[in-house]
């Protein structure tokens, strides 16, 4: 067992995490179970950052919230050097917080608020637009890796918290964003409150990263702060839920079935479940 | 009769062969005798058989010539007619010998195609002598299929082997050696010779005329280098030299190419200069012309010493370009004596637009070219965008269900508050740390043990101890936040610190402990 070895003072680490906030799906979840609503999610989310950000002092953070028309910054905000003012009085919090706490969290709040008022649904678009998301983490973590001081290493890494089912449509941009998140070796992390993904397990295992679905929604910040709160290194040290197995079945192209054994065309490379002398895609 | 498509170059009559009366035909091919009053040839060579001409010397009775075979054989005319009968034998033997060696050389180029090609192949010389030595076959079978176009002995030739160039330097490497009392000695190799014979037919008709009928070999030579026509200054004295004629003919030569100018667009240097349209517009200087009487002696001999040297040059290169031509063309200097005639031939539009386009590209410059592929044609494109995600029976969610769910989060978030305190019920996270415990819910890959069945009770003991003091400790330093009094700040960096660091030794101490004795 090895000695814990603490990061040096100059490496940063940097936490993106990506909130589903489908407007209907939470809409019918407060229908459904009135204990665990939108809001107790944003507190335990809430939780999980402050705790982040008090671990270090170089610890960084940001949140998106993944909504059906498009993806939102929740924190920072994009006139953060600008408005100094009106920080001011959202930094003296009554109760001797940590500055950078409150005002993290209030601006969350805010935000939230915002985003809240201003849905509304256009035709049939109800899926949560993940990929897009996470295409706007990745961007994220890839300027603040620019903007470093020479000498400075940034470590990085995303959690997700899932709460709608998948999109099959957007399985193709899904894919390049984990497979560019890999080259930068950046950790995806799920956290899954309601239905398995299969989008996501395939992330995590490609990115090394930890998929949960976690079994109680309303102790969702235990199973925040027990799992996805330690970093890679840490993580090495503690016994922690074990992967699952992920399902790399591929679907035929015809009836958009998983088979284990398929006809694959040489010239285009479309999966088959029955064999045709003619590929229907390439002919 | 001898064949009317015959080509008959020169008829000499009162001919006698044999002491017989008649009339010699020098024909394209071949030279034939007819007798007087007859009209079928009874003599008849193909020059390519006649190995040499010999003359009877000037001073005898009988003016005669000699023709000899290659196999041996000779045939002899007699020239009879009193008063031209030493013009007609001039007249035929300087015809033959300008025939001659054009036939000769198809002739011993055939021998000596066949004899190299029995050296060189030693497989074909075991063959030749199996089968025709032997006469399974005779040589002419054996030799139709292996030579292959010899009458195109220029083709072959050059197919086989590169002729070597002439040397610009021949002349110079003849170096003088004095020998002693005021003469000369120049040494003269076999291919010296050829060069000079080569790069100035001119010289090599006066040999061929002179030798060995008025002068040695020797005498000649002496003659050459002596005459002026070898030195530098070539001051035409008017001397009576064999070699005045080949002075004039080289001027007229040298006069002739200039005339001539330069067809390789690419090389001609006049082009480039200056044109003028008229006194003022350009160049307004008159072009000096370059045959001015104004020019002083001295200028005079180095213009001809310049002469002398271009034109060795240009007959060098022209030697060079020449290849297997004709004696008859050989003998005038000025038809094709440079590149310069093949130029103009060579350098109509499409050849010479080809010429620059060769000049101006590389071709290891230019883009390279791509693999021929062939473009994928897909007919279903959008399949490749669906996921190996099972087509799912869409939750139907009809609009009404839709405008509840907005209007409920709706209601809900403008009411929102951060309420972390009240995040967690200690019920809540004590289920969930069991789940995440070893041997709980999510853990079902891990090991099957509860986690306090593996540790020890006694360290089990000690590190809950540990954990409650380290607690309470934390509790005191985070009480002292914010700090607002001087107390709590002395409190705070005064003997807080003092206890948070002996208290992390402790734990430091524990855990070394701890993992030596697991190590033993």
């Amino acid at each position: 067992m090895d000695i814990i070895h603490f990061s040096t003072e100059d490496e940063i680490n940097l936490l993106v995490i990506v909130v589903d906030v489908n407007p209907l799906w939470w809409g019918q979840q407060a229908q459904r179970e009135a204990e665990f609503t939108l809001s107790k999610c944003l507190d335990a989310v809430m939780v999980m950052g402050n705790s982040h950000m008090a671990m270090t002092r170089t610890n960084k953070l940001a949140v998106i919230a993944s909504h059906c028309q498009d993806s939102h910054f929740l924190y920072p905000m994009k006139n953060w050097g600008s408005s100094d003012g009106a920080t001011d009085d959202a930094s003296c919090s009554g109760d001797g917080k940590y500055e950078l706490l409150s005002v993290t969290n209030n601006v969350i709040a805010e935000e939230m608020r915002n985003i809240m008022l201003k849905t509304e649904i256009k035709g049939n678009s109800t899926a949560t637009l993940l990929a897009g998301s996470l295409a706007k983490a990745l961007c994220y973590i890839h300027r603040v890796s620019k903007e470093l001081a020479v000498g400075q290493e940034m470590k990085s890494r995303i959690l997700v918290v899932k709460a709608s089912e998948d999109c099959a449509l957007q399985y193709m941009n899904f894919m390049n964003v984990i497979f560019a998140a890999q080259k930068q070796n950046i950790l995806i992390d799920a956290c899954v409150l309601d239905s398995d993904s299969g989008l996501l397990q395939q992330a995590c295992d490609i990115t090394g990263g930890l998929y949960l679905k976690i079994p109680q929604k309303v102790a969702l910040a235990q199973y925040l702060l027990w799992v996805f709160l330690p970093d890679t290194e840490q993580r090495s040290q503690l016994v922690l839920p074990p992967p699952a197995h992920v399902d790399y079945r591929a679907a035929c192209f015809c009836h958009q079935n998983l088979i284990e054994i398929g006809y694959v065309c040489s010239v285009c490379l479309s999966i088959f479940c029955k064999f045709s002398p003619i590929c229907s895609t390439c002919q | 009769m001898a064949s009317l498509s015959e080509e008959v170059l020169l008829v000499v009559k009162k001919v006698r062969q044999r002491k017989q009366d008649g009339t010699m035909y020098l024909m394209a091919e071949r030279i034939a005798w007819c007798p007087e009053g007859k009209d079928r040839f009874t003599v008849s060579h193909p020059y390519a058989d006649i190995r040499c001409q010999k003359i009877s010397p000037d001073g005898k009775a009988k003016i005669q010539l000699q023709l000899v075979l290659h196999t041996g054989e000779s045939t002899t005319f007699h020239f009879s007619n009193d008063s031209t009968a030493l013009k007609d034998r001039e007249a035929a033997k300087e015809l033959l010998q300008q025939l001659l060696p054009r036939f000769k050389k198809k002739a011993n180029k055939e021998l000596e195609e066949k004899n190299r090609m029995l050296q060189e192949d030693p497989v074909l010389f075991q063959m030749y002598k199996d089968l025709v030595v032997s006469k399974v076959i005779s040589a002419e079978e054996f030799w139709t299929n292996r030579l292959g176009g010899v009458n195109n002995t220029d083709s072959v030739v050059q197919n086989n082997k590169q002729e070597v160039g002439i040397s610009g330097a021949f002349l110079a490497d003849i170096r003088p050696q004095t020998d002693g009392c005021n003469g000369l000695k120049y040494n003269l190799t076999a291919d010296i010779i050829e060069s000079i014979f080569r790069t100035y037919p001119a010289v090599k008709q006066k040999y061929s005329e002179n030798v060995p009928h008025n002068l040695t070999e020797k005498e000649f030579w002496t003659c050459f280098f002596q005459s002026h026509y070898f030195h530098r200054d070539r001051i035409n004295t008017g001397t009576q030299d064999i070699f005045s004629e080949c002075a004039k003919q080289d001027e007229k030569g040298l006069k002739s190419m200039v005339i001539q100018g330069v067809k390789n667009p690419l090389v001609d240097l006049l082009s480039l200069e200056d044109k003028t349209l008229d006194e003022g517009y350009g160049n307004g200087l008159t072009r000096a012309s370059t045959s001015s009487t104004n020019k002083t002696i001295k200028d005079n001999s180095n213009a001809a010493i310049i002469k002398r040297f271009n034109h060795h040059s240009a007959m060098v290169l022209a030697a060079g370009s020449r290849r297997g031509e004709t004696a008859a063309e050989q003998a005038s200097e000025t038809s094709s004596t440079d590149g310069n005639s093949r130029d103009s031939d060579l350098f109509q539009p499409p050849v010479k637009k080809a010429k620059l386009q060769e000049a101006i590209e590389y071709e290891d410059l230019q883009r390279e070219n791509g693999q021929k592929t062939v473009a994928l044609n897909l007919k279903k494109s959008y399949r490749y965008a669906h996921g190996p995600v099972p087509l799912q029976s869409q939750q139907y969610t009809s609009s009404q269900d839709i405008i509840n769910s907005i209007s409920c989060i709706q209601h809900e978030m403008t009411n929102y508050k951060p309420n972390l305190t009240q995040v967690l019920s200690s019920a809540a996270a004590t289920s969930a740390i069991a789940a995440l415990s070893p041997g709980g819910v999510l853990m079902q890959g891990g090991s099957q043990q509860a986690i306090n069945q593996m540790v020890p009770t006694d360290i089990q003991g000690e590190l809950k101890h540990l954990y409650v003091a380290a607690g309470e400790l934390l509790r005191h330093f985070w009480s002292c936040f914010p700090v607002n009094s001087p107390f709590l700040e002395e409190k705070l960096t005064g003997h807080l610190e003092e206890m948070l660091q002996t208290a992390y030794s402790k734990l430091h101490t524990w855990q070394t402990r701890q993992m030596t004795m697991r190590k033993t």
